[in-house]
This record gives C-alpha cells, sequence and structure tokens, in this order.
C-alpha cells in the first residue's frame, strides 16, 4: 500500500472529481466564478453593440449574480459569521432577484423588452 | 422503500486505483431506527465478513465512523437509513488514502493537526496557577462554538480545496488553531498564526462553506478560518505600518 505514506497526489485541475459534495454555499461559489468569467466574453460585445437587448438583459443578470454572491463573500471575511452563511445567501439571492425584476421588468422603458 | 428493501451500494477493494476496486451491491430489510452502521455491521455478520469498515463508540462521540452516502461525508452511527431512499452508495472518505473498502488512512488529517501544533502551550502564568476566564468573556464566546471537534474527517472530506491541494491544512486543523490562538493562556499563537497564514493555510481557502455544511456537530471550521485570516490581515497590516514609520524613523 504505497499510498499510506502520504495524502494522495495532486489532481489536475480539470478532474471534477476534485470538487467533493455539493452544497448550496459551494454552488454559489460555482456561480460566482462563472458569471464573472462569462460576464468577461459578453462585455465586449455588450460595448459594441449597447442597445442589444439580449446582451443588456444578460449583463444586467451576470452583474447582479456575481455582485450578490461576491457580497456574501465580502460579509463573511468582514466578521458575518459563516455558520449562517446559507441564510445570507438566501437573502442576497432575494434582494438580487428583486433588483433584477425591478430594473428589468419595471423600468421597461428602459429595457424596451417585454 | 419498494418491498421494504434498500439496495446498498458499497465500494470494495484496496487503495484508490487498485484492480480489485469495485461495487457490491447487498439487500438490506430495514429494522426501526437502523442506522448506517447498523447496515454496514449486519452485512459484516449476515452477508460478508470480509467487509472492512471503522467505528468505536456507536453513538457520535468518537468520529471514527464517518464515511460517504450518496457523495456526502457523514457518520455513520447518527445517520439514519429512513432518510436516504431506497438505493444508497456507501464510500470511504474524500482526500484520505484508502486504506481497504471503507476504511481510510487519516494520517493527512493528524499532520494537519501536527503542522498547527494542537496541543495546550500554556504561558508561564498560565501553567503556574489556574486562569480565570469567565464564561461571557470575549474570548470563550469566540472560542465555544468551536471546541466539540470529534476529529472525524467530515469536514476534510467535504473541502474541494482539499481535493486540489492534499497539502492545504484543512478545516478541522485549522479551527483548533483559531480556539488556541484566541485563548489568552496560549503561549505559542504567535508561532501558530504564522504557520496557518501561509499558502496552504487560511489563503488556500475560498469561502465554499462545505465543511460548515457537512459538520455533524454543528462547528462552523469556515468561521474559524474567516477569523484567522481577519487576525492574520490585522497582524500584516500592523508590521506594514511600523515597517514604514520605521523606514521614515531619522537616521533611517
Ligand atoms: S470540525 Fe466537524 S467535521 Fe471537521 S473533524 Fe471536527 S467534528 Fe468532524
Ligand atoms: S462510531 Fe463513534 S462517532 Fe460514529
Amino acid at each position: 500500500m504505497a499510498s499510506l505514506s502520504g495524502p494522495p497526489a495532486r489532481p489536475p485541475f480539470w478532474n471534477l472529481s476534485a470538487w467533493r459534495a455539493m452544497y448550496p454555499g459551494m454552488w454559489a461559489w460555482v456561480i460566482q466564478r462563472l458569471s464573472a468569467v462569462v460576464l468577461l466574453v459578453i462585455f465586449p460585445f455588450h460595448v459594441l453593440n449597447p442597445y442589444n437587448k439580449w446582451l443588456r438583459i444578460a449583463v444586467l443578470a451576470l452583474v447582479i449574480l456575481h455582485g450578490m454572491h461576491g457580497l456574501k463573500v465580502i460579509f463573511t471575511d468582514f466578521g458575518f459569521p459563516a455558520r449562517h452563511q446559507r441564510k445570507l445567501l438566501w437573502v442576497l439571492t432575494a434582494l438580487g432577484a428583486a433588483a433584477f425584476f425591478w430594473l428589468a421588468y419595471l423600468r421597461k422603458a428602459f429595457w424596451g423588452f417585454f | 422503500m419498494v418491498g421494504g428493501g434498500v439496495i446498498f451500494r458499497v465500494r470494495r477493494g484496496g487503495e484508490a486505483g487498485d484492480p480489485q476496486e469495485r461495487y457490491q451491491t447487498y439487500a438490506i430489510t430495514p429494522r426501526p431506527r437502523m442506522t448506517v452502521l447498523d447496515v454496514l455491521t449486519s452485512i459484516q455478520s449476515e452477508q460478508d465478513a470480509s467487509l472492512v469498515f471503522r467505528y468505536s463508540c456507536r453513538v457520535g462521540m468518537c468520529g471514527t465512523c464517518a464515511l460517504r452516502v450518496n457523495g456526502r461525508p457523514r457518520w455513520a452511527c447518527r445517520t439514519l437509513i429512513t432518510e436516504l431512499g431506497e438505493s444508497v452508495t456507501l464510500e470511504p472518505l474524500a482526500n484520505f488514502p484508502i486504506i481497504r473498502d471503507l476504511a481510510v488512512d487519516m494520517t493527512p488529517f493528524s499532520d494537519g493537526l501536527k503542522r498547527v501544533r494542537a496541543w495546550a502551550e500554556p504561558t508561564e502564568a498560565a501553567a503556574s496557577a489556574p486562569a480565570r476566564i469567565p464564561p461571557s468573556s470575549r474570548e470563550r464566546v469566540r472560542i465555544d462554538p468551536h471546541i466539540e471537534c470529534i476529529t472525524c474527517g467530515i469536514c476534510y472530506s467535504a473541502c474541494s480545496m482539499l481535493g486540489h491541494d492534499p497539502a492545504f491544512l484543512g478545516p478541522a486543523a485549522l479551527n483548533r488553531a483559531y480556539t488556541l490562538v484566541c485563548d489568552s493562556r496560549d503561549a505559542a499563537s504567535a508561532e501558530r498564526l504564522a504557520e496557518v497564514s501561509g499558502e496552504q493555510g487560511i489563503w488556500r481557502c475560498h469561502s465554499q462553506f462545505n465543511c460548515t455544511e457537512a459538520c455533524p456537530k454543528g462547528i462552523s471550521p469556515a468561521t474559524a478560518i474567516q477569523g484567522l485570516k481577519r487576525q492574520a490581515a490585522a497582524s500584516g497590516a500592523k508590521s506594514f505600518v511600523s515597517s514604514i514609520i520605521g523606514g521614515r524613523a531619522p537616521g533611517a
């Protein structure tokens, strides 16, 4: 049993088996990182084509998603107890959803969408 | 539970990658209040005496029975099978070398505890006379939610950062370090803080909170890690400021 001498070798980053149990906080983390990557890709298109309503709504949704989950990390870093992180996640998600619908739907003149 | 039976798929075989590695299926007729540990002992006594797993206290105190139930790390002796559905997969804890079947080698976990010096190193005053620390004091309020660890390794298995970096100290060792660093009787806080402040310590934590979700004792190692991060940042800022002030000192 050679492996008993130490911890298992570091798996390559694409090996998803290293992503262990997926709890809500972990999903929130993944969504926060992924939203940043997608934003990086679509934001230049939004700048070139600022009146495309699909791009606008996507940018709005992604900025809110990324920002709300980012706030969660900042709050826990600055003292919000991590043992209540799940409640914080739901509150921020609700606030983010409200902000999204307010901006995207109630202000329809601005979005020209619905 | 169709027909009253539950199917258990159990990971068998030696260390990861063993050609003998396989999932073996056992049918179990549930008894009232049956736990996953009861299932394992009944498989071992009635169906397959060669099944390897570890347990000791059977009442949630010793922390030896941890394994993965349907992908998530849990304690076998306190997990009722009524919560689990008709088909249950049992696997050894992740992030540990496997010895055989469901038993893992806990060495990486205990190494982490050694690296943070998980034992008390009292100040001279604390060693010579009992310290008076009221339960309502700031340090007890900070420490108390973090002291009930049974070293089960569940948080270690749940941590995806450990999956990527086996040298990471991991949630339980950092949780233990936090209880000591916050303790006014501890003489080695500076050394501990230096040890946990490395790349493979607190800064490896990416705030995914899997440890907090998984800990069967309701401990939040992530809260401890956040506390250590703030302390490390404060002491870093202090030495940065004093180096600037020192740099401006006359004659410097
Ligand atoms: S912190 Fe919780 S999950 Fe981690 S080893 Fe201790 S009791 Fe187990
Ligand atoms: S057997 Fe001791 S905690 Fe489960």
